[in-house]
């Protein structure tokens, strides 16, 4: 291994260990214990099943499986995220791409060598457009892709359920649904821990990809110091706009690619609203947010995330504990770790200049017109 | 003539820099008193703390001779002070006068009375001349009619000590005027106006005392009628920063950067800057002298490439770049020192070697097929930290935690390290060390001597007069003089700065 990567192993170690996340973490699920306990249910066995539920037999397939979409929906957000561009449309950008990756699967003739790959693509492509519609209307028209990203999820759901609903309609079954996707257009399942899907070797390859681009390559600089300071990227000669479009082109190139998976790696139909239902692309912006954007976290906080909601439904079903309670311990564990990281002393900007003038008008700027 | 407001040794600290510095400020009753400083002379942060927007670390505030302490806003209201702020804050779906009356509404069996509120605000309207249609909804009003509204607010408290931030920046001349026609009529009425602006020619035409305000001290109390725009000009631009000249050891050469008839346009579409026309030859050292907000930081940023060029034509190093890209114009042969070190010149959370790559990550000698070098972007972060002499525990720290002279060298030091035909420098020193300040002096005239042309804007007229090889001055977007450094004295640039020349002329 080069010694550039040891040191990097080296220094994620040696952060989370004394990082404010772990802490966050502890506290979050002595949190939840408490909880529990005054539900009049006993924590440790709460949180064996819940444990245990999540790795054993088929529990940890269940949690490699769900941890797919949710690592690389926090991977495409991580992209936009890390350059500064909320783009809050990952959703729609899964959905619009993954009916595209399903119509190809579905329709396109010919070996699964060829058919999958081209499916992922399509779903990429389609995705990517999608994204593109927002960046787009900020770029040119100064409609910012906070908004028009969120709004565009709803479209997406909408025209996808159109779609789904007629032209696309499989007639034979009372569902809005696509047809099913042929057995030769399906991805593969590998042949480990009871069959988890291929797909998850191609997440894997990219959080490792993405770890490399985001420390290694100029875009990765440009895009990170853009993150940090638009107007310091563009004194340096960053194109930021044109930067805008490519990361929302491949942050919607990842969730389309990652919604294809779901129907040809899952649910093998497109039903309508089926894609929205668990909240994927939610859970994967929480993710990315939580591991600050930093892909080998996101992977390492997605299978927590993963884990918490697998766990958790084995835990309703084996110590009668609502699995709710995960969802309670996901939103204390996103409590904990924001809270620590804005508990911490704000740093005020030495100031020579407006800034200092400008902090200071800061707390009566209400209602301006 | 009574006291009406005494701030006494009012002190603000941030960490690193003090904003207010043991400021005194008396203002006698029914008085029209400026307030006039450069951008970060702390004005706007004295006014927030005698608004009771956040508390001073040291000092006290009288009103009528009696201590007062704010802990918000709602308590300097409650003693009689009214602020205008320079961004309006209004509820544009409201009427001007639900505005107006807004938490203070008059009532009738416990119903707000619209009626009355239009009325009541009609008549204080009236009573001072502020030409406002009271039903009208905010959001369809232009600013200058929305300052109206502002101000109607205050009095609408009563409030007997108003604070206008900079009221006439967003005006036309026209709106200019009746806003002093109203002011007046406040004094007349017996109430004290607190007037921010850096406008000499406003501070002459409407008000009776000015306080200067300077790097957070107050320097000087003067008597309107008693001085004179030059003299307010001296104690605002300073004379802090000593340098020694030194003189240039071969003559200029050819012209690195030519500016030619350029128009730039600020904020809704104003011309900023009109027509300006110069030259930066290859080792001279061009100083720009302007008081703030006379066009000169819109220059700059259109000449970088932050800002569009309305008209005119840029050629740098005999490249056409009026509308090129920042990236093209740095390869063109630009290197800037911006005037905001915090939000432009650096970003804060990203490491030292990270701050000076920027600019630097496309070219061959640091990333090869878009992947960073990153020894070699190591080693050259090293080498520029132990040059410049810039203290931090290593490259890989955030630059956050660097001291405003610290951050200032490396800044420089990512800029002079480009060897670029053309430099600009704006506000090299401010806010730095004695120490560093040599230091950068040395560095820009070693740039110059090496064949370098730089264009340096200072808020320090001094620094401007040592180092340049010209001066030109700027007063209201215009470039009005090119003087020669070695013919005139600071009360002679004083009076390009503020205009004056033009009154002599036509006089």
């Amino acid at each position: 291994m080069p010694e550039w990567s040891v040191r990097y192993v080296a220094g994620l170690l040696r952060g989370a260990a004394t990082s404010p996340v772990t802490h966050s973490l502890l506290l979050a699920f002595v949190a939840g214990g408490v909880i529990v306990a005054l539900t009049g249910q006993d924590p440790l066995v709460a949180y064996r099943e819940m444990f245990g539920g999540a790795v054993d037999g088929s529990g940890l397939r269940n949690t490699l499986s769900r941890a797919i979409p949710i690592v690389g929906m926090a991977l495409a957000v991580s992209v936009c995220f890390r350059a500064g561009v909320i783009n809050l449309g990952g959703e729609g950008q899964m959905v619009v791409g993954g009916l595209a990756g399903t119509v190809v699967a579905i329709y396109t003739p010919g070996p699964g060598a060829f058919v999958i790959p081209l499916a992922l693509l399509a779903g990429a492509a389609a995705g990517a457009a999608w994204a593109l519609l927002p960046a787009f209307a900020q770029t040119r028209l100064a409609l910012p892709i906070l908004l028009t990203s969120l709004l565009l999820n709803y479209v997406g759901r909408a025209v996808t359920g159109y779609l789904v609903r007629f032209p696309l309609a499989d007639v034979s079954v009372t569902l809005a649904t696509t047809r099913q996707v042929p057995e030769s257009a399906r991805m593969p399942k590998l042949p480990i821990f009871g069959g988890v899907s291929l797909s998850l070797l191609l997440v894997l390859v990219l959080v490792v990809a993405m770890a490399v681009v985001y420390a290694r390559s100029v875009v990765g600089y440009e895009t990170k110091m853009s993150g940090f300071s638009g107007r310091f990227a563009r004194y340096g000669g960053v194109a930021v706009e044109r930067q805008t479009v490519a990361v929302m082109a491949v942050s919607g190139a990842i969730g389309g690619a990652i919604g294809t998976h779901l129907i040809i790696g899952d649910a093998l139909r497109f039903i309508e609203g089926e894609l929205v239902l668990s909240g994927l692309a939610w859970t994967g912006l929480l993710v990315s947010l939580l591991a600050a954007n930093r892909p080998i976290l996101i992977l390492g906080a997605g299978l927590l995330f993963s884990g918490l909601q697998i766990g958790g439904l084995a835990m309703q079903r084996n110590a009668d504990i609502s699995w709710r309670l995960a969802q309670v311990l996901q939103a204390l564990v996103i409590i904990a770790v924001a809270s620590r990281m804005s508990l911490r002393p704000r740093r005020r900007r030495e100031a020579d200049s407006v800034e200092v003038e400008e902090l200071a008008v800061e707390p009566a700027r209400v209602g301006q017109v | 003539m009574a006291i009406e407001l005494e701030l006494r040794g009012i002190t603000k600290r941030y960490p690193g820099v003090i904003a207010n510095d043991a400021v005194d400020l008396t203002v006698r009753s029914g008085e029209i008193h400026a307030i006039v400083g450069e951008n970060g002379a702390g004005k706007t942060t004295l006014m927030s703390m005698l608004y009771g927007l956040f508390p001073p670390d040291e000092g006290e505030i009288l009103i009528r001779g009696e201590p007062v302490v704010f802990s918000s806003a709602l308590d300097a209201i409650e003693s009689g002070l009214g602020m205008v702020h320079q961004a309006f804050k209004l509820f544009p779906t409201l009427t001007v006068a639900e505005n107006v009356v807004f938490r203070a509404e008059p009532t009738r069996r416990g119903l707000i009375d619209r009626e009355a509120g239009h009325a009541q605000v009609r008549a204080l309207a009236d009573r001072y001349g502020l030409a406002v249609e009271t039903t009208a909804l905010v959001e369809n009003l232009p600013v200058g009619v929305l300052q109206r509204v502002e101000i109607l607010k205050a009095l609408y408290r009563d409030a007997r000590i108003l604070i206008l931030d900079e009221p006439t920046a967003v005006l036309t001349p026209q709106e200019r005027d009746m806003l002093f026609d109203v002011i007046r009529r406040l004094r007349e009425a017996g109430r004290t106006i607190l007037f921010i602006t850096h406008k000499l020619g406003e501070v002459m035409a409407v008000s009776d005392g000015v306080t200067v305000l300077r790097n957070g001290r107050s320097v000087a109390e003067l008597v309107t009628a008693e001085t004179t725009p030059a003299e307010i000009t001296r104690y605002m631009v300073g004379r802090d920063v000593v340098v020694t000249p030194r003189p240039a050891r071969r003559s200029p050469g050819e012209s690195v950067l030519s500016v030619s008839d350029v128009t730039v346009l600020g904020e809704h579409d104003r011309e900023v800057v009109q027509g300006a026309t110069f030259d930066v030859r290859s080792g001279e050292v061009v100083g720009v002298a302007a008081v703030a907000g006379n066009g000169q930081s819109e220059m700059i940023e259109a000449i970088a490439g932050l800002r569009p060029v309305a008209a005119g034509t840029l050629t740098l190093a005999g490249v056409d770049v009026t509308h090129a890209s920042v990236a093209d114009r740095r390869a063109a042969g630009l290197a800037y020192v911006p005037e905001d070190r915090h939000g432009v010149g650096t970003a804060h959370n990203a490491t030292v070697s990270e701050n000076l790559l920027l600019g630097y990550q496309r070219e061959a000698a640091i990333s090869r097929g878009g992947w960073l070098r990153l020894d070699e972007v190591r080693r050259r972060a090293t080498e520029l930290v132990v040059r410049f002499a810039i203290k931090s525990p290593s490259v890989t720290n955030p630059v956050a935690s660097l001291s405003g002279g610290n951050l200032q060298k490396l800044v420089l030091a990512r800029e002079l390290a480009r060897e670029a035909p053309l430099l600009i420098a704006e506000q090299p020193t401010r806010g730095v060390d004695v120490g560093a300040i040599e230091f950068i002096h040395g560095q820009l005239l070693d740039y110059r001597d090496a064949g370098g042309a730089l264009l340096l804007v200072s808020a320090e007229l001094s620094e401007v007069l040592a180092l340049s090889t010209r001066i030109l001055v700027m007063f209201e977007g215009h470039v009005v003089a090119e003087l020669d450094p070695a013919a005139v004295d600071e009360q002679e640039v004083g009076r390009y700065m503020t205009g004056a020349h033009l009154t002599a002329t036509h006089a």
